[in-house]
């Protein structure tokens, strides 16, 4: 147990995303309004590209630009700037999920005059 | 220019798609022709390429001439050329049929032609593909065109789409956390360079559980028991003109992607701390196809009961495609093929049936078979291919995963196959019982049905029964793919 909590703490932006990650399945889960458990997809989201960036952190790495093309490349002064394009392409998917959720979650407000789950399914039955 | 065919199969759709409110600014009705003229061409190129294909072998196919470690790749392989065309024809067919019962208003509509190029094109994204996170912007692409399609009517659909587009976005999130996984493990995302990396690597802990994160992910995005929950609300509700390109594709394709990353990345026999993998994976195609079949019996919607078959045919191809041996994986990828043209064939046929008659229960169809000769037609050449009978395709298809399993000597995917047969028997049966049933009313003359719907009904007719007609020539090439260990 000692262990396991010491190498938890040795990676404390591990912690933050599960807790992110956690947080936002739980408000996607538990909130009725439509508008929150976007907020909780969109949390969820964000989480799994801080996992992304948080793993290409590398200490004391400058831009991966070579200045010169005759010295040798040490890699270990350079990030690697993958997981960054990587980041940069999900942050662009996960806007474009937001636009269109958005785009229903007014449509549905328009014709059900409500943001709330349970009064929509209500509706939904009656008809 | 034939070397160029997977780059034009892409971006045919996804420019006329893009471009269209352009074209379509000054002439609204332009719109149904240009969607039909472009996916004609798509057909036409997708045929092309199979036959370069099939004559040439697998393509890597190489972005801007870096090639595969370094650059993008997209792998042009028998299996991508005929899911491709699977595809093409499908989209074709169910346009010409969403003309007759789109409604004036989405007639009229310029972003819901958009919508299904766009879609169109992220497939055969998908299907291409040969790195993960390309797989990952297509799947997102396909999905997002996808929910906006579902809701396009309005009312309950609206609803519905939302619940599939909140559990679809975060399932592409668990994909994306199982690929950061792969990639911290191996440094690499092109799967034929994490094919190399990964058997090493399976006893890691950050391996295993990027695999488990990418299957959890598709599998809510091809609807396997128990994340299927989004799919019976999304079909039934979304409009009658899209749901018959929805249900043959993004299911479907959703597992072509899961099926290039198991055969490339997990080898048969392998097994993560004494659970062999593909077992696993079997097992839950079994209660895939078990529960589907089952829960299938008991609707009375018959849009509803058509998608709970769906859901039961995703377990029987899973099945197929984790037998671990060539004629199971070959067998599973024609039953693939085969479904795609059923489910088309299934939501027509709904489709036309709300539109004529109606009717959207059980209890509505009473009478429709004396009525309307076409349909009844269709449904009984699907109903036989549902249900597996030669000559159709999906008996071929059945057969060689039955005889896969055998190979392979797990009884329990034989017993799940046969039973899965006999339920869906069971609610064909329960749909002919009312579908003959004497009408409510007073017997009146043979409807009139469009031309479109004749087209759409014959056309797909014909697909089922070629599929089976042709299953031989296409089986033996399935199973050359397979045995090349080319994915």
């Amino acid at each position: 147990m000692g262990e396991l909590l010491e190498t938890l703490l040795q990676r404390p932006n591990f912690i933050v995303f599960v807790i992110l990650f956690l947080w936002g399945i739980y408000i996607m889960a538990a909130h009725p309004n439509l508008v929150k458990k976007l907020i909780g997809l969109y949390i969820v989201q964000t989480s799994v590209i801080f996992f992304l960036v948080a793993f290409s952190a590398k200490e004391g790495a400058t831009v991966p630009i070579l200045l010169t093309d005759t010295a040798a490349v040490d890699t270990l002064n350079y990030a690697n700037p993958l997981p960054h394009a990587l980041t940069v392409t999900a942050i662009v998917v996960q806007i474009a999920t937001l636009g269109v959720s958005l785009a229903l979650v007014s449509a549905i407000y328009r014709k059900f005059g409500s943001l709330d789950e349970d009064e929509i399914l209500e509706q939904l039955n009656e008809q | 220019m034939s070397s160029n065919l997977p780059v034009l199969l892409f971006l045919v759709p996804f420019v006329m798609g893009v471009s269209m409110p352009l074209i379509t600014a000054k002439r609204r009705s332009w719109c149904p022709n240009i969607t039909l003229g472009t996916v004609g061409v798509m057909l036409v190129l997708s045929i092309a390429n199979l036959r370069i294909v099939l004559a040439e072998g697998p393509i890597d196919y190489a972005f801007g001439g870096w090639a595969a470690p370094i650059g993008i790749a997209w792998l042009n392989d028998s299996i991508a050329a005929l899911v491709i065309l699977t595809i093409c024809v499908v989209s074709l067919i169910s346009l010409i049929f969403g003309r007759l019962v789109l409604t004036t208003e989405l007639n009229k509509s310029v972003p819901y032609y958009t919508l299904i190029l766009i879609m169109v094109s992220g497939l055969v994204g998908i299907i291409f593909a040969a790195d993960l996170f390309n797989l990952f912007v297509f799947l997102e692409v396909t999905a997002l065109a996808g929910y906006a399609l579902v809701g396009a009517a309005g009312g309950k659909g609206l609803v519905y789409a939302f619940r599939y587009l909140l559990l679809g976005s975060f399932g592409a999130s668990l994909y994306l956390l199982g690929l950061g996984h792969l990639y911290v493990a191996t440094g690499t995302l092109n799967m034929a360079d994490l094919a190399i990396r990964l058997p090493e690597l399976m006893t890691s802990t950050a391996v295993a559980s990027g695999l488990i994160y990418i299957f959890l992910g598709l599998s809510i995005k091809m609807a396997l028991i128990p994340l299927h929950s989004w799919l019976p609300d999304a079909y039934a509700n979304a409009p009658s003109s899209v749901t018959p390109l929805l249900a043959s594709t993004v299911t479907k394709v959703a597992l072509v992607a899961w099926v290039r990353i198991e055969y490339s990345l997990i080898a048969p026999g392998v097994e993560v701390s004494h659970v062999p993998v593909l077992v696993l994976l079997e097992e839950l195609g079994v209660l895939a196809a078990l529960i589907g079949g089952a829960l299938a019996l008991i609707q009375t919607d018959l849009k509803r009961m058509f998608a709970y078959g769906g859901i039961s045919h995703i377990g029987l191809i899973l099945i197929g495609v984790s037998l671990g041996n060539a004629t199971g994986f070959a067998g599973g990828m024609f039953y693939l093929v085969n479904d795609a043209v059923m489910q088309a064939a299934l939501f027509i046929i709904a489709g036309g049936v709300l539109h004529y008659h109606g009717a959207r229960t059980l209890e509505d169809l009473r009478g429709v078979g004396r009525q309307s000769p076409w349909l009844t037609g269709a449904l009984i050449v699907t109903a036989v291919a549902m249900v597996g009978l030669p000559p159709t395709g999906g008996f071929f298809g059945k057969w060689n995963i039955i005889l896969g399993a055998l190979e392979a000597q797990h009884y329990l995917a034989v017993f799940a196959i046969v039973a899965s047969t006999l339920l869906t028997l069971a609610y064909f049966l329960k749909i002919f019982s009312c579908w003959f049933h004497q009408p409510q009313f007073a017997e009146s003359e043979p409807l009139q049905v469009s031309g479109a719907l004749r087209i759409s009904l014959g056309a797909i007719s014909i697909s089922i029964i070629a599929l089976g007609l042709m299953s031989d020539s296409i089986f033996q090439f399935l199973l050359e793919s397979a045995t090349s260990g080319g994915a």
